[in-house]
Formats: structure tokens, C-alpha cells, sequence
């Protein structure tokens, strides 16, 4: 891919643009190319590689938003997708609220480049595969006889995104991803199980080479097999003390989402008329921060061009501010902080999250655990989901313990949590000093998917709803 | 859309074939398609953004001693599709051979699926679809004043084709529409909402004006919800998380979960997985169905295949591979790398949803939730997203922070009654399902 060649093309649609007399435009290139490979069943049979490349235009003209796309890299094909996108500005305008306000920006021109110690396009494929077959056999070890299926799979990806816009940004990031994902489904009679574990990071294939079997594979089938003699879980309302993993998937769906800047502004979130006020607890305080080196959901800029920055959501249960595009930012009247993304070329940018977590505090998980005389500690998250204008959510543990009197009891299955997201978080009643942020995954929203990652201390909280069998 | 597009998609997948298999693959399928989408998106009782995206995109599986080498590209050029091939052939190559794989799917005949393109609806432009998804603002806040509605219409075109290396060629050009509306009402803290869709493969099977006071309506109803007490209860499955429970047997039926040892209904083929009231016919041949095609992804001929019937299990899922190597007959299910069921059609039973709430003395309602059990373990612990308490007979309020659970087994063997009436989609019949001995979770 010529990215100089696609640079100077985005600077001249550019030029045209200014001839459409828009009121703003632009111009995003967007390149991938992906490589995997799966092992099942002791067979390494299939293997993978992708690419793909386009361009996505977003316009306002006549007070309206407008998106083109198109995979074709001829000029000729991308200044039609400009004239289409003016076009579908006009479809919008049918129906306006109000003309669309773009926060001020100071135009930036940069180039950032992905960093990794092994680039992963020059490994070559027999040592993937030898570190794949390794983390086969520490799981399979571990589960002895009770392995039903085994499945590895190792995939990365380079990425390039280009934002050009009316106002004189021209940013272009480079990511490279690498991802590993170990499931195994045990067995015991007609009973199976399955758990799973998962390692992704902005990274070369180092994050393979410092990912030993007995911290990745292994862990997911110990937790398969001592599924298969764990009890079903209980139903009902219980006080509840929440893993990092869990808590990741707690501050993603039950809160993320809801300081998402455009639910706030159309009557889908929870949070709004709340700014500067409590929703949580003294001991929750929320940040979602997409400059950590390394982590899955990070990103130098945005997909309109702005910064990547640190961005306090909630201080002390304070709620503190909101994730924010170009636009939602000038409809609130703060600065731009970096929060809209575009799932490649196809799509237009919307407010999303990147690392998102809860802050930790001073407890040892002990001290949360002493004074619970029944309740259930939920870890190894899985997924979940919120309907965030009413403020409820769900979250999927792998596993649950009881915690009895005190102190870890037995285990328990097939657990899923809901909750109020509000009740929830007022009735926080504290926070262990150990920390992950651990929760490397896509996504979804409005048809996008974005890689993000989610983490926090143990969560103690009065009570939430297990949906049990017991 | 170009009249030559078909032509075009299909010339692309034969160079790639071509291509894989002069660089030494000894098996080849190619895919490639390319269309449009016009898209309105609304937030707020306005809109937000129109959209168009085009794209064209070309997919080649070569094997080599079995091993599968996946190569895919955006772009429907014959160089790309030249690329592609050459790249899957030697990614197969270096894979591990699968003693398993026998051969691809050979040439067939393919039943014509009438209603699959409608000229019309592809010729929708994007003011036409404005006016759809905005009159359903005017109809929201006409039910209720506050209403807030959020959502989107778009419309689709789409040409396909499919060949491989031992002569299938397949194409089929469809188009689609669809809707969706979320409205929100609120009283001080107190919030309602509710979300409608309609989808359709022709103009004639979208009804878009109706659905913005339809869900303005079931908004307000779910005002002032409460906690029921955990219980075990029968419950009412309406016609969405109905199917979502009958539907959520298929991932599980998957011969490739099967053959993988990772399913629960390993072992219970020609035996009873449901109550007698549950019989699943999949027709992907029905006409205008949103799942209806002429081949699965394997270039595998559709036909209409029972399921369930009566609560026996009558088959699994197969595709080429899967059926080749459980010597099994091919249902013709392939994703072209997966296994999916189509249009899945429950048999109806003899009393009406009304007459099935009625005799409920004590139980729930569930609208909207997510009843598919894991397809390992079978167990099923799900929020309820939107339901109501039944109390003699009646629905009386709405449900918030309300779960259940059990194995997917027990509640479909505690099916007792499948409603003689339904909601119809294209392809789809939604019926509303009764299930006894349900854990519901909640407060107390």
C-alpha cells in the first residue's frame, strides 16, 4: 500500500472539497491487514489474511451530516463519494433539529507510527504455530482426562487510519495488534463446561513470547475443570463483591456507555442533568483513558483528528464529564476530548470508549470479604450488555463463590448478574487495592465494533440479582 | 446497481479460482459481492447523519491435503481476486493437513427463490427512506408528546456469487430494507422505552409508518416498573423471546459443535429435546424470507429440512464438510466457515396468546430478552429487557431488574403450550411460547 500515494490523494479531495463550499469535511483513509491462524483438535488446518483499504467522507453542508464510502482507491471513485456524501447532507437536512455546531479545534498534522519489539509479519509462521501447540498442551495437561475440545488462535493485525479535514488536520496512526485466544470445553459425564482466556494488546509478537502457557491456557482449564464439580448458582438478591474482570465489564456497560456523549444529548443515558452531581459512592472514581502504552483500546487520535487523552468521568461518585465528539462537545459547550471512532472506512465516527475503569482504593479483598455473612464473589467476566436509557445491565460471570461468614466457600456456575446501574453504584461500599485492567475486547455500537479494554479493583456491593437455579 | 453486475461478481470468483489453483491448490471456493446501503439515522426526533456506503469485497478458501488457507480482500478487482487466490493456495499449503476433508460440493441445480430482489425497493432513494423513519417521529410524539425517539432506516442492495474448482456457480442479487425505532418516555426519574423493527426483501413487506406509535404505545406501558420476588413461576415468552428460546436449539444442533465435543446435545439425535409442542421446520426456500436463499455458502442446493418434530431431534446441522465427515446427509446449513439455521418456523398450537396469559394465575411476561442457552452447557441465566407480572390472568406491571434461568433442556421439555397466533416478519413466524417451572430471579 503506497500510504504516500493515499496521503497526497486525501490532500487533494481535500482541495475539492473546498470547492463544494461545505461548511466542513472529512476525509478518512483507512487500511487493514490481518493474519491468523486456529489449532483444534491438535491440528493447526486453518489459516488466514486479509486486507482491506477505502475511504469514508463525512461533509456538513446546509447545517447537515452527510457519509460516502468507498473501497476503491481511484481518485475519480473518491471525489464521486464526496459529491454522494454532499448529496446524503441534503437527505439530512429534511429533517434538522438544529444546524450541526463542530467544536473549535487547532488543526494538527502528525504521523504516528505502531510500536513493537517483533513485528509480527516477520515472524515467521512455524514459531506462532510452536507457541500455539505450547499453550494447547499446558491447557490439555492441565484438564487431563477431561478435555472435550481444545481451541487456539493467534491473529494480528496492522492498521492505518488518515483523518484530513476542511479545518487543516492531516493525522495519520499506525496500530499493530496482536491477539490469543485459548477455549476449552471440559466434561464430566453430561456435564460440560467452558472457559476461556484471552490476551490482546497494541503489540508485536512479544506479547506472545512473555505469555507463558501456565498464565494463559492453563488458567482457563483449571477454571473449566473445577466448573465441572462447582453447584449451579443461587437466584436471588445478594451482596456481591465483584473481580477486576467483572468490574471491567461493569464500568463498560453499566457506565461507559452512559457517558457516551451523544446517548446523554438524545435522551438515552441515565446520567444526563446529572453532571457535577453524586451518582455513586465516595469510593467510585471512574476514568477512561486511551494513552496507556500498550493496551487494546488505546489510540494516538481519534478518527476526527483529536488527541487521545486521560478523561475523569466520575471523581469520588462526582459525576465529572462525558465522553465527547466535535460535536457533542460544542453542544455542551466543553472542549473536544477525543472520543469519536470509526470502525474502518464504512462507517462514520461515533462516541466511544477506549480504556475504561474504576479506580482503586486502599482494601485488601479480605477486609471487603468480613463482614458478609452470605454473598457471592462473580469473576472471570464474559459479557454483558445495558439498556442504558432505563439504567439496566447485565454481566456474565464464568464462575461465581460463595463467600460464607466471611470467607470463600464453595464454588458455583452459570452465573449471570443484573442490576439498577445507579442503585449499583450508590451502593458501592468499597475497593481493593489490587488492580487489572485486563478486559481486551470489541465493542459493539450502532453496528461498529472498536477494540477497547475495561478493568478495576474488587467491588464490594450491597446487593445485586444472581440468576440462579438454586 | 449495473444490469452486468452479477457477471462481474461471478468472473471475479473464477479468477480467483483460477488463480488458487494454479498456485497448487488442490481445492478452491471463491465468494465475491459487492452493493450499496442508504441509510437514515435518527437521534433525538431528528436526524442525525445520512449515509451511503458502497463496498466489494472477494473471499477465496483453497485446501491443500485438507488444510483450509482463507485469503479475503476488499476491492472487486481481477488483480485482487488474482491476489487472493495465489495468497489462499499458499496459506494452505502451510497449514496442517485435515484427514477429514474429502472434497467441496459439486455442481447443482438450484430451486428458484422468488421475491429475493425487488427492482422497487433498490431504486428507494434516500429522501424516501427520510420520509419513512421521520413520519414514525411525528406518529411517536403523537401517542405521547415527550416521546423521544432514536433509530434508522436503510435499504440494500446486494449481488453475490459463488464458484469453486469442481464447477459450481452460483449468483443471486436480493435487496433489503429495514427499520428500527427506539422511544423513550419520561416522568421525573421514571423511564419507559421500547424498541420496534420491520425488515423486508420488497417494498410490499414494509409497513414503515406503523411502528414509531407502536413503540410510543409499549413505551408508556412500561412505566412504573417494579421487582417481582425470586420464584420458581411459569413464564410467557412473547413472540420475540420466544423464538429467541426455540431459535437458540440451533447453535447447539451445530454438527460442528457436535463433532467438536462441545455441545449439550451431544448423543440426543432421534431423541426427545423438547415437549411434544415444539416441532422447527428450517425453509430458507420460502419466498421473500429475510433468510431465504438459493445455496448455503458451500454451493450446497437449499431445502426445506425438519429439525424437531414433536420434540425428537431430527437432525443436525450439517454443511459439506461436517456431513462428509459424520457420514451424514448435508442440510445445507454452511456460513462458508460456520453452520446457521435460515428461516426457522415453529409449528403452531391451538390456543391463542390472550387465552394462554389468561389461564396464568402467577407468573411473567417476558416481551424482550436473550433466552439462548450456551451451546457447552446448556444453561440459561438471562435478564429479562422488558416484561410485565402476570396476576390472575392479567398483565399487570412492567418487571425491572428481573432474571432467569435454568437448562435449556428443562425449559424446553416445560414447554406446554406454542400460541395458535403470531407475529409475521418475511421468512419468520413469531408464535408466543408458555413455559412451566421457570427460576425467576428478583428481589426478596
Amino acid at each position: 500500500m503506497d500510504l504516500g500515494g493515499m496521503r497526497r490523494q486525501l490532500e487533494r479531495l481535500r482541495g475539492l472539497a473546498f470547492k463544494c463550499k461545505v461548511e466542513f469535511a472529512e476525509m478518512r483513509f483507512a487500511a487493514s491487514r490481518s493474519s491468523s491462524l486456529m489449532l483444534q483438535d491438535g491440528r493447526a488446518d486453518r489459516m488466514g489474511a486479509g486486507e482491506r483499504a477505502g475511504l469514508g467522507v463525512r461533509v456538513v453542508a446546509a447545517g447537515a451530516w452527510g457519509f460516502a464510502s468507498s473501497e476503491s482507491a481511484a481518485f475519480d471513485d473518491w471525489a464521486a463519494c464526496l459529491d454522494l456524501a454532499v448529496d446524503m447532507a441534503k437527505v439530512s437536512a429534511q429533517r434538522l433539529a438544529e444546524p450541526v455546531v463542530l467544536a473549535d479545534t487547532t488543526p494538527i498534522v502528525d504521523e504516528v507510527h505502531a510500536a513493537y519489539d517483533l513485528d509480527p509479519s516477520e515472524v515467521p509462521l512455524e514459531r506462532k504455530l510452536a507457541a500455539v501447540r505450547g499453550y494447547e498442551e499446558a491447557s490439555a495437561c492441565r484438564a487431563c482426562d477431561h478435555v472435550a475440545n481444545v481451541m487456539t488462535a493467534y491473529s494480528d493485525a496492522r492498521q492505518v487510519e488518515m483523518v484530513c479535514n476542511t479545518r487543516g488536520t492531516l493525522v495519520s496512526s499506525e496500530s499493530v495488534r496482536t491477539m490469543i485466544w485459548h477455549a476449552i470445553t471440559t466434561q464430566n459425564g453430561s456435564v460440560r463446561q467452558r472457559a476461556s482466556e484471552r490476551r490482546a494488546r497494541q503489540s508485536g509478537f512479544e506479547l506472545v513470547e512473555g505469555t507463558p502457557g501456565s498464565e494463559f491456557s492453563a488458567k482457563a482449564a483449571a477454571r473449566a475443570v473445577s466448573l465441572l464439580s462447582a453447584q449451579p448458582a443461587p437466584a436471588g438478591k445478594f451482596p456481591a463483591i465483584f473481580h477486576p474482570s467483572i468490574a471491567g465489564l461493569l464500568v463498560h456497560e453499566a457506565i461507559g456507555h452512559n457517558t457516551e456523549g451523544d446517548l446523554v444529548l438524545t435522551g438515552q443515558s441515565i446520567l444526563e442533568g446529572k453532571l457535577g452531581t453524586q451518582v455513586a459512592a465516595e469510593c467510585i472514581s471512574i476514568v477512561d483513558d486511551s494513552t496507556i502504552p500498550g493496551s487494546w483500546g488505546s489510540y494516538a487520535y481519534d478518527s476526527e483528528g483529536v488527541a487521545g487523552q486521560k478523561r475523569v468521568l466520575v471523581d469520588e461518585g462526582v459525576l465529572k464529564g462525558f465522553l465527547h465528539s466535535l460535536e457533542t462537545a460544542a453542544k455542551m459547550g466543553v472542549t473536544p476530548n477525543g472520543s469519536a471512532r470509526a470502525d474502518g472506512f464504512l462507517h462514520r465516527p461515533i462516541v466511544r470508549m477506549s480504556n475504561t475503569m474504576i479506580l482503586p482504593g486502599e482494601n485488601s479483598l479480605e477486609e471487603l470479604m468480613q463482614d458478609i455473612d452470605l454473598g457471592i464473589l462473580l469473576r472471570g467476566g464474559q459479557w454483558g450488555y445495558v439498556q442504558s436509557e432505563k439504567g439496566q445491565y447485565t454481566c456474565h460471570a464464568g464462575e461465581g463463590v460463595m463467600i460464607r461468614d466471611g470467607e470463600l466457600a464453595e464454588q458455583v456456575r452459570d452465573v449471570s448478574i443484573s442490576g439498577m446501574t445507579l442503585d449499583t453504584l450508590a451502593n458501592a461500599l468499597g475497593v481493593s487495592r489490587d488492580f487489572e485492567l485486563e478486559m481486551p475486547g470489541n465493542c459493539g455500537k450502532n453496528g461498529q465494533s472498536m477494540p477497547v479494554n475495561g478493568g478495576g479493583p474488587y467491588i464490594k456491593v450491597k446487593e445485586v440479582v444472581v440468576g440462579g437455579q438454586a | 446497481m449495473s444490469a452486468d453486475g452479477l457477471e462481474r461478481v461471478l468472473r471475479i470468483v473464477e479468477v480467483a479460482c483460477a488463480a488458487a489453483m494454479r498456485a497448487g491448490a488442490e481445492f478452491v471456493d471463491a465468494a465475491a459481492e459487492h452493493g450499496e446501503t442508504r441509510s437514515v439515522a435518527v437521534e433525538k426526533n431528528a436526524i442525525k447523519s445520512s449515509d451511503a456506503r458502497r463496498w466489494g469485497a472477494v473471499s477465496v478458501r483453497a485446501f491443500s491435503r485438507g488444510a483450509t488457507g482463507w485469503s479475503s480482500a476488499s476491492g472487486l478487482s481481477e488483480e485482487t481476486a488474482r491476489q487472493a487466490g495465489e495468497q489462499a493456495a499458499g496459506l494452505a499449503r502451510a497449514a496442517e493437513p485435515d484427514p477429514d476433508f474429502v472434497d467441496l460440493v459439486g455442481p447443482a441445480d438450484y430451486a428458484a427463490v422468488p421475491g429475493l430482489f425487488d427492482p422497487r425497493l433498490a431504486e428507494v432513494a434516500g429522501p424516501q427512506i427520510a420520509d419513512w423513519i421521520t413520519q414514525n417521529i411525528d406518529a411517536a410524539r403523537g401517542v405521547a408528546a415527550d416521546a423521544v425517539m432514536s433509530g434508522g432506516a436503510n435499504v440494500r442492495w446486494r449481488q453475490w456469487a459463488l464458484a469453486n474448482n469442481l464447477g459450481v456457480r452460483a449468483s443471486q442479487a436480493s435487496t433489503s430494507g429495514s427499520l428500527f425505532v427506539e422511544v423513550v418516555v419520561r416522568r421525573g426519574d421514571d423511564v419507559g422505552s421500547f424498541y420496534e423493527w420491520d425488515a423486508g426483501r420488497s417494498l410490499s413487506d414494509l409497513a414503515p409508518e406503523d411502528l414509531g406509535a407502536k413503540a410510543a404505545e409499549e413505551a408508556l406501558r412500561y412505566l412504573k416498573s417494579r421487582v417481582v420476588k425470586t420464584a420458581t413461576l411459569p413464564v410467557v415468552l412473547g413472540p420475540r423471546a420466544g423464538l429467541s428460546l426455540l431459535t437458540g436449539l440451533c447453535g447447539a444442533a451445530s454438527a460442528e459443535e457436535v463433532q467438536r465435543n462441545r455441545s449439550f446435545l451431544i448423543g440426543r439425535l432421534g431423541k426427545q429435546v423438547a415437549s411434544e409442542h415444539v416441532t422447527l421446520v428450517d425453509d430458507p426456500l420460502i419466498p421473500r424470507g429475510l433468510g431465504s436463499g438459493v445455496c448455503d455458502g458451500d454451493g450446497f442446493p437449499h431445502r426445506r429440512v425438519t429439525l424437531v418434530e414433536r420434540g425428537v431431534l431430527k437432525t443436525y446441522l450439517h454443511n459439506h464438510y461436517t456431513a462428509r465427515k459424520g457420514n451424514a446427509e448435508n442440510t445445507g446449513h454452511s456460513t462458508r466457515g460456520g453452520i446457521s439455521a435460515t428461516n426457522v418456523i415453529p409449528s403452531l398450537g391451538t390456543k391463542t396468546a390472550a387465552e394462554i396469559i389468561a389461564e396464568v394465575n402467577d407468573g411473567i411476561y417476558i416481551t424482550l430478552g436473550r433466552l439462548a442457552p450456551d451451546t457447552a452447557s446448556g444453561q440459561i441465566s438471562a435478564m429479562v429487557d422488558a416484561g410485565f407480572r402476570i396476576e390472575k390472568g392479567e398483565l399487570t406491571y412492567p418487571l425491572k431488574n428481573t432474571m432467569v434461568a435454568g437448562h435449556g433442556l428443562e425449559l424446553l421439555a416445560n414447554i406446554d403450550a406454542i400460541s395458535s397466533d403470531y407475529r409475521a416478519e418475511p421468512g419468520m413466524v413469531l408464535p408466543t411460547v408458555q413455559v412451566q417451572g421457570v427460576r425467576v430471579a428478583g428481589g426478596g
